[in-house]
């Protein structure tokens, strides 16, 4: 259907625009946009694909909550004017080369995998495949043991970074949990308490 | 029509014609619906504070939504100087988009319920209630990007504020709607409705009700959770330096998610278009629920003072968050068991 093609074209030129924003555009912030926007172009793909689960996960894990963070740090952090660190010569000159080697490392990874998809015929598959249901299943019943393994490394990786974080930070109990916002972030540099700021009257510090 | 078919494939033969007129009337019907909310707030507002509410533009006041709006249209769009004006320009863009689209999958009637060939909704995807958190964690973007081009400290931090309880709430909002889909087997819309044909949800799942109803009010930035926009203390927010229709917009947005998750409510806790009479009144059903929980929305903004900052996120952390996670527990215990 031509409807399908222009949609896919569209879709894919977003992705390899945003993919490339990402690594050329000096502004991390909009850096962090253009990658929203890839994931985002993805999100259609998968679409296309009639993996609405896949797309949506896609959506609320990646550009909802994985994104989010990006944006936040380095809309605090990240100034305009700011350069992204000292040009070192033997990186430009190297990078074109490792770049070059990664490409053609996955276009051998790609067709020597034998992927049916890569025919012109395409992938066979079942139908439901990629629905809710299957994939919970896959999870839950195939896969379980990697899948509650990943989820426990995931949940040790937030605890460490609580804690490293914590120690950095300074922050004690005496303040409450509830004070570590993300505005008290900002504020909070090293371990001495942030100088005394205007705080609105009634605002118990 | 039988619902053992896939709902997706049952969607799939609908016309394209039925499939655009179906999203324009859904479009036209809450944009109309998103001024008579305005109304009815300034009006029972009114009402609770003892005062009459806006009386004068037309009979009962009946046309100062489009005096407001008229009053917006013809205001000036101020721009900072240290703005992004291009990115002031998309994000009440993308604020309304997430809201309108997440109307798509509320069902208002069955296939059958006003024909044979099409249901009364907008789609009925095969994620279901997913299609709805994927489009409000795309939320997040029309808030903070309106703080951050805006070019003002005020609204930057305002947009930070908004958008760390946009993500502190989505969850808690995400925990309590999975009991209903455990309980009901599926995550279609449509299937979950008719699965409380015979009593509502809001009595097996009261706790996530109330999780949902909270957390609701968090994420479309309602009293008592307005600290977005706080006028009165804390320079309003994300909106701040956003004139005429751009802040129209943002407000229409928030309207519009209201009416959003007033009929995600009905939908999942209130039983959806069930209601006594033919099923040619399903539609009516639905819209009293909605206008019902719209009323419950305005008569809490009355009621409630607004949150401190840490309350609100202590309380989303802490308390609605394992509450949610040990409602999906018990649920799941409780379905597997029977």
């Amino acid at each position: 259907m031509v409807l399908r093609d222009i949609v896919f074209f569209l879709a894919a030129i977003g992705a390899l625009a945003g993919a490339l924003g990402v690594v050329m555009l000096r502004n991390p912030f909009y850096s962090v946009l253009s990658l929203v926007g890839h994931l985002l172009s993805l999100a259609i793909l998968f679409l296309l694909l009639s993996s609405e689960f896949l797309a949506a996960a896609q959506l609320v894990v990646y550009a909802g909550a994985v994104m989010v963070l990006y944006v936040f740090v380095v809309a605090y952090i990240g100034g305009a004017d700011e350069p992204l660190g000292p040009a070192v010569p033997a990186v430009g000159a190297f990078g074109p080369l490792v770049a070059a080697a990664l490409c053609g490392e996955l276009f051998f990874a790609f067709i020597g995998s034998g992927l049916e998809a890569l025919d012109s015929r395409g992938a066979h598959v079942s139908p439901g495949f990629g629905s809710p249901g299957q994939i919970g299943s896959l999870l839950l019943r195939n896969f379980l043991i990697p899948f509650e393994a990943a989820s426990f490394l995931l949940l040790v990786a937030a605890v460490g970074a609580l804690v490293l974080a914590r120690r950095r930070r300074g922050i004690d109990d005496e303040e409450g949990g509830a004070r570590v916002d993300t505005i008290g972030h900002a504020r909070a540099h090293g371990s001495e308490p942030a100088p005394a700021e205007p705080v609105a009257p009634g605002v118990e510090r | 029509m039988s619902h053992a078919a896939p709902l997706a494939v049952v969607n799939y033969s609908e016309d394209w014609w039925i499939q655009i007129l179906k999203a324009i009337v859904i479009f036209l019907v809450v944009l109309q619906i998103v001024p008579l909310v305005l109304l009815v707030e300034r009006k029972l507002l009114g009402r609770f504070q003892s005062r009459y509410g806006p009386n004068r533009v037309g009979k009962f006041g009946l046309l100062q939504p489009l005096a407001d709006v008229l009053k917006l249209l013809s205001k000036e769009q101020a721009t900072p100087n240290t703005a992004v004006p291009w990115m002031m320009a998309i994000a009440p863009v993308i604020s309304i988009f997430t809201a309108t689209a997440t109307l798509a999958i509320i069902p208002f009637g069955d296939v059958g319920s006003w024909g044979d060939h099409f249901g009364l909704y907008g789609i009925d995807v095969s994620i279901g209630i997913l299609y709805a958190f994927a489009f409000g964690a795309l939320a997040f973007y029309g808030l903070m990007l309106g703080g951050w081009a805006s070019g003002s400290k005020y609204s930057f931090l305002g947009s930070m504020r908004s958008a760390a309880q946009l993500i502190s709430y989505e969850i808690a909002l995400g925990l309590s709607l999975l009991g209903v889909v455990i309980q009901a087997g599926s995550l279609s819309l449509t299937e979950i409705v008719d699965a409380q044909r015979d009593y509502w949800f809001v009595i097996s799942q009261f706790v996530g009700f109330l999780i949902f109803t909270v957390a609701g009010f968090a994420e479309t930035n309602r009293p008592p959770f307005d600290l977005p926009e706080a006028e009165t203390e804390l320079v309003s927010g994300y909106n701040t330096e956003f004139g005429g229709m751009r802040f129209g917009s943002f407000f229409m947005a928030e309207y519009i998610n209201m009416i959003v998750i007033s009929g995600i409510a009905a939908t999942m806790f209130l039983g959806g278009w069930h209601g006594p009479g033919p099923a040619a009144l399903d539609p009516l059903w639905m819209l009293l629920k909605i206008a019902g929980f719209l009323v419950f929305f305005i008569w809490v903004r009355a009621t409630l003072p607004r949150l401190r900052y840490d309350q609100l996120m202590s309380f989303g952390w802490k308390v609605l968050l394992p509450l949610a996670t040990l409602n999906v527990l018990v649920t799941a215990i409780v379905v597997v068991v029977s």
